[in-house]
């Protein structure tokens, strides 16, 4: 999941880096067989992915209240859902937040993630051994474990940031509890999320660094090229499609982060780290109000549409070859 | 230059690998060191009773085991869904597998949590709200995707010569598929069971919307829940953290260089 982070890849991914294929070898009997053995992948797809997919856009044209949840009558709301969501005066602070925390979470992943992943490249084998290490130990924390750890680390008078903050001399900061403030409970999330998904992106980027042939290197050594117009020149260039690939996905799970906000906030203090998701699943789940929750995913959904329309197209354009 | 390079990369490996060290560090700890207000940074004395504390508490046998049964299940159906499917997608030639493998795609883009309400809502309406099955279906269909074109990408790189030896020898397609296929196409699998595993292990939203019942949690939940209870007892918590992270964190050490890999194959062109 999800919004599981530890969502390591994607077929989006790899079709974007992979390109063109050849054409399948065998052509004799195609018959049912081949239907035959799609039909339960298929079926599971269209039944769980599929239909809810439907039914989202189905249920936020819905009154769909609680009281339809037992009763199983649901009456039509028209474009009411819609048109309460976007009236509330809570939906100007929901995006402005979502968005600007998204971009802090790609801004920070990227510059670190590349700043790590160049820096390895550069490292004697022993020390980047110890960085992939990190790197791995990082990533692989189930997100609700560490989201915990971060509560215990974070925790008012027993947390050990705390402690450790108040030694370099912030002050007296051992009482205090990140959560109370909207700018300080941003920070402790930004923290936890950054955390997990700098070791994807640092890896990934070593990975294609690693591939650019040294040659262009040495080229440039010999032309008495400096380090920023190597970078410029030769590493940027080469690094271009991964980098995208990477900040594309970075931006899809960042703006869909809900597990880390939901445990570390619940979205408070009174709302202020409230998001899209968060705000989607409160108003769908503890107002139980599933209509409303749905046109607010819809309108999520679309809203991630439009920040990613380009790759999005280009993924398209490419299933053309496959 | 290379001090400063080396400065910077165990400055990193210390900020990155600290809240790991300090999971462990706590969950080692006894009751009265980890409530203390100066932190002690070594576990010592030592002592294994925040994991039996956490073993004790009510309920996480029985959702350790809940989470052991979803995810295995989860785990064997669909890797054979997606076997099936990808053996479909590489060896024949059909009309309708463009469409089914650019949906596969299209499917993966959706924001997952945007399917929170209307799959909660199409299960309590078939009444597999509460259930396993319900749970395990919703896991099986979000890893398909992957696990399909995971093993699309491994059964390409087997060639077709290999079965048709075969069938010219009399084989009839399932002793193919069986004989030949499986046992070539092994590493793939681990790889793509161990992405399964993970994401139904981690899982937490879907888990927590679908089983409402006590009973019917998964560790996270279980987690999550103890967590929040007032008085937390941090020991037993960290403590039952580290027991669940375990499995991810050998199983992940394991394949992590194949997605990377399969991440970057041929993104660069030299």
């Amino acid at each position: 999941m999800t919004a599981d982070t530890t969502s390591t890849s994607s077929p989006a991914a790899a079709m974007a880096v992979a390109g063109a294929e050849p054409p399948p070898r065998r052509r004799r009997h195609p018959h049912l067989l081949p239907y035959g053995l799609l039909l339960p992948a298929a079926g599971v797809l269209a039944l769980v992915l599929g239909c809810p997919l439907i039914r989202l856009v189905i249920i936020s044209g819905q009154d769909y209240g609680l009281r339809s949840l037992f009763t199983g009558v649901v009456g039509w709301a028209g474009l009411a859902n819609y048109q309460a969501v976007l009236t509330s005066p809570d939906l100007a602070p929901v995006l402005l937040r979502s968005i600007g925390f998204c971009a802090a979470l790609v801004v920070g992943t990227l510059v670190i993630g590349l700043a790590v992943a160049l820096l390895m490249g550069r490292l004697g084998r022993r020390m980047r051994a110890a960085v992939s290490f990190s790197l791995i130990a990082a990533w692989a924390i189930p997100n609700v474990a560490s989201t915990l750890i971060w509560k215990w680390l974070f925790q008012p008078v027993y947390g050990v940031v705390n402690w450790l903050l108040t030694q370099i001399g912030f002050g007296d900061l051992t009482q205090h509890d990140w959560t109370t403030s909207a700018f300080s409970a941003f920070t402790l999330v930004w923290l936890l999320v950054v955390w997990q998904s700098v070791p994807f992106v640092a890896l990934t980027l070593h990975a294609g660094l690693t591939q650019i042939p040294r040659s262009y290197y040495e080229a440039a050594a010999i032309d008495g090229a400096g380090p920023v117009r190597v970078f410029n020149a030769i590493t940027l260039p080469f690094l271009r499609p991964i980098l995208g690939l990477v900040t594309i996905l970075s931006v899809i799970w960042d703006f869909t982060v809900f597990n880390q906000i939901w445990i570390l906030t619940q979205g408070g203090p009174s709302g202020q780290t409230t998001t899209l998701g968060v705000w989607t699943f409160t108003t769908a789940f503890s107002q139980n109000s599933f209509g409303q929750g749905g046109a607010i995913a819809v309108v999520s959904v679309v809203l991630l549409l439009a920040l990613t329309a380009v790759y999005v197209r280009r993924l398209v354009r490419s299933g053309e070859s496959i | 230059m290379r001090i400063a390079r080396n400065a910077a990369a165990t400055l990193f490996c210390v900020v990155w690998l600290f809240p790991v060290y300090w999971m462990v560090n706590t969950a080692f700890k006894p009751y009265g060191d980890i409530l203390s207000t100066t932190p002690r940074f070594l576990p010592f004395p030592f002592t294994l009773a925040n994991f039996a504390d956490a073993v004790a508490k009510p309920g996480f046998l029985r959702d350790l085991g809940n989470s052991v049964l979803v995810t295995g299940a989860v785990v064997v159906a669909a890797i054979a869904v997606a076997f099936l499917a990808a053996t479909a997608l590489t060896r024949f030639r059909f009309p309708g597998r463009r469409s089914f493998l650019i949906g596969v795609l299209v499917v993966q883009m959706v924001p997952v949590p945007a399917l929170v309400i209307p799959l909660f809502l199409s299960l309590k309406s078939v009444h597999l709200l509460n259930t396993f099955l319900g749970l395990g279906l919703t896991y099986v269909a979000l890893v398909l995707p992957f696990t399909i074109w995971t093993l699309r990408g491994f059964l390409q790189g087997i060639p077709v010569e290999l079965e048709e030896a075969a069938m010219v020898d009399g084989a009839g397609r399932g002793t193919v598929i069986r004989r030949i296929l499986l046992p070539l196409v092994l590493p793939g699998i681990i790889a793509t069971s161990v992405f399964a595993f993970i994401t139904a292990w981690n899982d937490f939203l879907f888990a927590y919307v679908v089983m409402k019942d006590q009973s019917g949690y998964t560790l996270p939940v279980w987690l999550v829940s103890f967590s929040t209870s007032t008085g937390t007892d941090y020991g037993g918590l960290i403590a039952a953290s580290t027991l669940f992270a375990l499995p991810v964190v050998v199983f992940f050490a394991l394949v992590q260089r194949r997605l990377v890999e399969g991440m970057t194959a041929g993104a660069v062109k030299g």
